[in-house]
C-alpha cells in the first residue's frame, strides 16, 4: 500500500492512539506519514493533544485531598439506610413478582374450597328432567325395567342402577354404575370419582348451563 | 475464582459493614473525579458518588458476578451523571447543533460550577483550555472520554460500562479527540 488515502490514514493515527493499529498497517501509515507532510503535521498534533488529555485527566494530577475522602467515606456510609433489612429470599422473590403471587394465592384458595366442597358433599343427589319413574332406595337410584327416562340423569353419591331406557346422557359422580343387559342409554354414560374430574365437570356443567 | 471486588459485595450483602466501606473506600475517589468531569460541579459530583453508592447497596443481591464490579459501579455512576446533564437541558434541544461549530451545542452554553479543586488553580493555559473544551463535550462523547483518560479503561470496558458496541465507542473517541485537537490547535 504504497498511497495511502489522507481519510485512511487518519482512521489509522486514531487507532494507533487507541493502541488497536496492527503492525502492517502501522507500516503503511509510517509510509504515509513520511511521504505527506499535512498529516505528518496532523499526527502531531494528534499525539500532543492525546498526551495533553491524558495528563489533564490524570487523577493524580488533581489530588484529592485525603482528609476531603475521609470525610466523604463517612458521609456516603452515614447516608446508607441504617439496617439492611434481612429478608428471606422467598419473600423478596414474592416482592418482586406480585402478580404470580396473586395468582398463586387465587389458585389455592380456590382449590382448597374446591376440595372442601368435594369431601363435604355426601349426600346422595339426583338430577334430571324426568325424576318421577325412578325408585330410590338407601343409596341406590333405580331405573326400573320398561321404565322410559326422558332426558339426562346425574346421579351424586350413590349407586345408579339402570335396567330401564334413558334418553340422554348418565353421569355418576362418587358412585357406581349398574347396568343391565335389558338398559339402554341413548346418551353418554360417565363416571367420575376423581377430584379433577369432578372440578372438570363442574367446570363444564356450570358453562353449559350459562350456554342455555 | 471471583474479583476482592465481588468477594466484598458478597460479605456486604449478608451484612458485614466493613466489607462495605472497603468498597466504598476502593471506588469513592474515582468515582468522584470521574463524576466532577462530567458535571464540573462540586456538589454534583459529591451528590452522584453518593446516590451511586446507595443503589450498589440497595442492589447489591442483583449484582451480577459475571460482570466485572467496576464495570457495574461506572455503569450506575455514569448513568446517573448522564441522567443530571440532561436534566439540565432547558427548552430548546441541546442536542441541535449550533450552526457550524461541530460538535458544539447547547451543552456548551451552561455556566457551570466556578469553584473547582484547589490544584486547578495552578492549571496552565493548556490544560484549562482542555477542560474548557471537555466541559463542553455533548454527554455521550464526555463519558467515553472521561472514561479513556481518567479511568484508562480499554474501549471494550467503556463499551461494557455504556452497554455501547465497541465499534461506537471507537468512533466516540476519534471524534472527541479531533474535537479537542481543534480547539487546542493553536496551542500545539
Amino acid at each position: 500500500m504504497a498511497a495511502m488515502n489522507c481519510n485512511v490514514a487518519i482512521v489509522s493515527m486514531h487507532d494507533y492512539l487507541d493502541g488497536e493499529l496492527i503492525r502492517e498497517d502501522v507500516a503503511s501509515l509510517k509510509a504515509h506519514l513520511i511521504a505527506c507532510p499535512e498529516c505528518r503535521a496532523r499526527f502531531d498534533q494528534l499525539e500532543r493533544t492525546e498526551a495533553l488529555i491524558h495528563n489533564a485527566l490524570d487523577m493524580r494530577s488533581g489530588v484529592v485531598e485525603t482528609s476531603e475522602s475521609a470525610v466523604r467515606t463517612q458521609r456516603i456510609l452515614s447516608g446508607l439506610p441504617v439496617r439492611r433489612r434481612k429478608t428471606m429470599g422467598w419473600t423478596r422473590w414474592l416482592r418482586n413478582h406480585p402478580a404470580i403471587t396473586v395468582a398463586a394465592v387465587f389458585a389455592i384458595v380456590m382449590f382448597s374450597s374446591f376440595i372442601a366442597m368435594w369431601e363435604q358433599d355426601d349426600q346422595l343427589t339426583v338430577r334430571g328432567n324426568d325424576l318421577t319413574q325412578l325408585v330410590i332406595d338407601g343409596d341406590t337410584v333405580t331405573v326400573p325395567q320398561g321404565v322410559h327416562v326422558k332426558g339426562d340423569l346425574t346421579v351424586e353419591n350413590g349407586k345408579a342402577n339402570v335396567l330401564g331406557d334413558v334418553e340422554g346422557n348418565v353421569t355418576v359422580i362418587e358412585g357406581s354404575l349398574y347396568q343391565a343387559s335389558t338398559a339402554h342409554i341413548s346418551g353418554q354414560v360417565k363416571t367420575i370419582d376423581q377430584a379433577l374430574d369432578w372440578f372438570w365437570y363442574k367446570v363444564t356443567h356450570s358453562f353449559s348451563s350459562l350456554a342455555y | 475464582m471471583k474479583s476482592m471486588e465481588a468477594r466484598l459485595a458478597r460479605m456486604a450483602l449478608k451484612g458485614d459493614q466493613h466489607a462495605f466501606a472497603e468498597i466504598v473506600g476502593l471506588y469513592q475517589d474515582k468515582l468522584y473525579y470521574m463524576s466532577y468531569r462530567m458535571l464540573y460541579n462540586r456538589q454534583e459530583a459529591e451528590d452522584v458518588v453518593q446516590e451511586t453508592f446507595l443503589r450498589v447497596y440497595k442492589n447489591l443481591d442483583r449484582y451480577d458476578d459475571t460482570m466485572k464490579f467496576s464495570t457495574w459501579i461506572y455503569r450506575i455512576a455514569t448513568n446517573l451523571c448522564i441522567d443530571r446533564l440532561r436534566k439540565r437541558k432547558p427548552s430548546f434541544s441541546l442536542d441541535a447543533e449550533t450552526g457550524d461549530h461541530d460538535g458544539i451545542d447547547g451543552y456548551s452554553m451552561i455556566p457551570s460550577d466556578d469553584r473547582t479543586p484547589e490544584s486547578e488553580l495552578m492549571l496552565s493555559d493548556t490544560q484549562r483550555i482542555i477542560h474548557n473544551a471537555i466541559e463542553t463535550l455533548p454527554a455521550k462523547y464526555k463519558s467515553v472520554m472521561v472514561l479513556r483518560y481518567l479511568q484508562d479503561m480499554s474501549l471494550q470496558e467503556i463499551g461494557d460500562v455504556l452497554e455501547l458496541p465497541v465499534t461506537t465507542v471507537k468512533t466516540r473517541v476519534h471524534r472527541g479527540r479531533e474535537f479537542l485537537r481543534k480547539k487546542l490547535e493553536h496551542k500545539l
